[in-house]
């Protein structure tokens, strides 16, 4: 049982008409795994989690999320799984404990179960403010921590969170992170997409899409390696380059890759002789020094710069 | 399908605390009602008495005299006399009078020289409303005044005698105050369930329904059931006012008319909601109650322009709307006490339209939601 992957996708596809959202992609993400998932927008990120949440069938292809598949019911993928959405879900018009108590009856939850779930969620979330506070009163961090908790209330095996720290202040999204740390910990497994690569840093493992398709998927350190096994260089001006200079580099023979970087730029040697050639000329303008790729560097190489 | 009234009573419930928190869902479902009644009742009063008429007399005789006063003891017109012709006519054209007599010098005379004597009427044609009334009025007095010069009962050959049934007094209240049930009904039904389900998509809080495992007919029946709550506490309100303040009379059975009331409530409803379902946004969806439930039932219902009288096309295309069918049903158990045996034709096609509605409003939730 423990062997089964929390959650499989194998050859999956949604089409809407002519229009492929997601395209024969396959991956499994083991139990207590936070599993990153990354993408340009409208790369299928949000349509995958919309099938793997049990609202939207595939058009080819299975999942098996929790042990349940579609062809158990249309309801089976739901009972198992807590889905955040991009948007804030809950209603600011109504307090904490009623928006808490109508997914609880929507869930049909034990009215002694849901009273104990309820306050151990609090304590996760250190949640000190009452449950009669207005949703819409919280600030967005807050929000957010007190949808985690809605979307956990049945105690879902695998949960679901689409951008849940999208608009949310940086101390704000550091705490939501212990508290997806935490969930992982205690035995969930938690399926992220995020912009933010300080988040996706924090990842066990990576899945980064492109127009539907799945383009690569390891750790962080992983990833970094495949995706740059040339090494890689951090550049900083001596002096102010104009705009032209800069455009020269960019397209430079020396280099597979040269992205800005803050006011210092990342890039790449296009092979040793033409680097070794290049970098006595290179370092007329630059201070030059070899680093590790960040993840923002895989990103941009993986799902920007080839497309 | 499962349907599970547990989930269904916490949609309920949730909508519920929506509306008891937004002030304008609440006003819009009791203070509207009770500014309409109030409008159409106190206000807009088709019946028209005291018409102020210019009247000027240059024959200053009995026979004119008389003609004159039996236009001012009628009730009906409000004498202003005029010094010259010239004068009444100007007081016509300065809005002073609504209509003016002008009596020529020689009335008795002509009168009394059996060359029949010639008095006029001239009417503001502008306005159309009061034309059509004050000329009938002037025609009823016209045969009283030739009684009165004449001093003889010139009784004709035979008599018409009318009599209105159901509404003898002919009190314009008592027949619009049952219509406006039914434009207060469209109005809130339509408007109501087309705002809560396009908020639902407008907050993205429709992705957190429904990824739970309620039912698509259970968040149906959930946002409606308050609405339906709402629009039945609205609509007893405007039946107490109607009783109660201006008496007007209920003479049916209050059971049919609450049958008729449940089945237009739940059309209206339905398309309100596939209104929200199609639109997904709040300001469209507004736009489209008021284009789609509120002008055809003020305008097309019958409640303000006869259907009788509107062009063939129209009288047909009215066919298709259930609130020219309920306004049949309102005005004719207030008024005439209809049975449900004899509003079985209004009470076919309204639950027809029912039934259309709510069908096509499931099915294009469902469908919205895959």
């Amino acid at each position: 049982m423990s062997a089964e992957p929390a959650v499989e996708a194998r050859g999956l596809s949604v089409r809407y008409g002519d229009f492929t959202a997601v395209d024969r992609v396959s991956f499994s993400v083991a139990r207590g795994e936070i599993f990153g998932f990354l993408g340009a927008n409208g790369a299928g990120k949000t349509t995958t989690i919309r099938v793997l949440c049990g609202l939207l069938p595939p058009t080819e292809g299975a999942v098996r999320v929790a042990g349940r598949s579609y062809a158990d019911g249309e309801r089976a993928i739901k009972e198992k799984v807590g889905y955040m959405s991009q948007k804030f879900t809950l209603y600011n018009d109504l307090t904490i404990g009623e928006n808490l108590d109508f997914i609880a009856s929507l869930r049909k939850l034990e009215p002694s179960y849901y009273a104990r779930r309820r306050d151990e969620l609090m304590e996760l979330i250190s949640f000190k403010k009452g449950l009669g506070e207005k949703v819409g009163a919280l600030s967005g961090g807050t929000k957010q921590q007190v949808s985690l908790a809605a979307a956990l209330l049945h105690d879902p095996e695998v949960v679901f969170l689409d951008e849940p720290t999208a608009g949310v202040t940086p101390a704000g999204r550091d705490r939501f992170w212990k508290l997806i740390r935490r969930v992982a910990g205690s035995g969930k497994t938690v399926f992220v997409t995020t912009h933010y690569m300080d988040e996706a840093e924090q990842c066990g493992r990576i899945a980064l899409m492109r127009s539907g398709k799945l383009v690569a998927m390891d750790s962080p350190a992983g990833l970094k390696k495949s995706v740059f096994p040339e090494p890689v260089f951090e550049f900083d001006p001596l002096g102010t380059l104009s705009f032209a200079a800069l455009a020269a580099f960019e397209s430079h023979q020396a280099f597979s890759f040269f992205e800005p970087y803050g006011p210092r730029f990342h890039a790449a040697a296009a092979g040793p002789e033409a680097w070794a050639r290049w970098r006595p000329e290179l370092e007329k303008t630059f201070r030059i020094r070899e680093i590790a790729p960040s993840l923002e560097d895989v990103f941009i190489r993986v799902v920007e710069s080839a497309a | 399908m499962r349907f599970d009234w547990r989930r269904a009573a916490a949609v309920a419930r949730k909508e519920w605390f929506h509306i008891r928190r937004d002030p304008f869902t609440l006003a819009l479902a009791l203070v509207l009602p009770l500014v309409m009644v109030v409008v159409y009742g106190v206000a807009i009063d088709f019946n028209i008495k005291g018409v102020s008429l210019a009247v000027s007399d240059s024959d200053a005789s009995q026979a004119s005299r008389r003609l004159v006063d039996t236009f001012d003891s009628s009730a009906y017109f409000r004498i202003l006399p005029a010094a010259s012709p010239a004068q009444a006519v100007e007081d016509v054209v300065a809005e002073r009078a609504k209509a003016a007599l002008i009596i020529p010098p020689d009335f008795e005379k002509d009168l009394s020289a059996g060359r029949g004597a010639r008095a006029q009427l001239l009417l503001d044609g502008a306005d159309n409303a009061t034309v059509a009334p004050v000329s009938q009025y002037a025609a009823t007095i016209q045969t009283m005044a030739s009684e009165r010069i004449a001093g003889v009962d010139l009784t004709p050959p035979y008599t018409l005698r009318t009599r209105f049934l159901f509404n003898p007094e002919l009190n314009s209240r008592w027949f619009v105050i049952p219509g406006l049930t039914v434009v207060i009904m469209a109005i809130l039904s339509i408007f109501l369930t087309a705002m809560t389900v396009a908020r639902e998509w407008e907050n993205g809080s429709m992705e957190l329904l429904l990824s739970t495992p309620v039912e698509p007919l259970e968040i149906i029946a959930g946002k409606a059931a308050p609405y339906a709550v709402l629009g039945a506490v609205a609509l007893s309100f405007v039946y107490l006012i109607a009783r109660l303040g201006f008496g007007v009379p209920f003479a049916g059975h209050l059971w049919v008319f609450a049958l008729g009331c449940a089945i237009f409530l739940l059309t209206y409803l339905a398309q309100g909601l596939l209104i929200s379902v199609t639109t997904r946004q709040q300001t469209i969806a507004m736009q489209l109650s008021m284009l789609t439930g509120m002008l055809p039932s003020n305008l097309l219902s019958g409640f303000v322009f006869p259907i009788a009288s509107m062009p063939k096309f129209f009288w047909f295309f009215t066919m298709l709307l259930p609130a020219r069918w309920f306004m049949v049903i309102a005005r004719r158990t207030f008024l005439e006490g209809s049975s449900l045996l004899q509003l079985r034709v209004p009470f076919a096609a309204l639950s027809a339209s029912c039934v259309v509605m709510v069908a096509l409003a499931t099915r294009s939730f469902r469908r919205s939601l895959e």
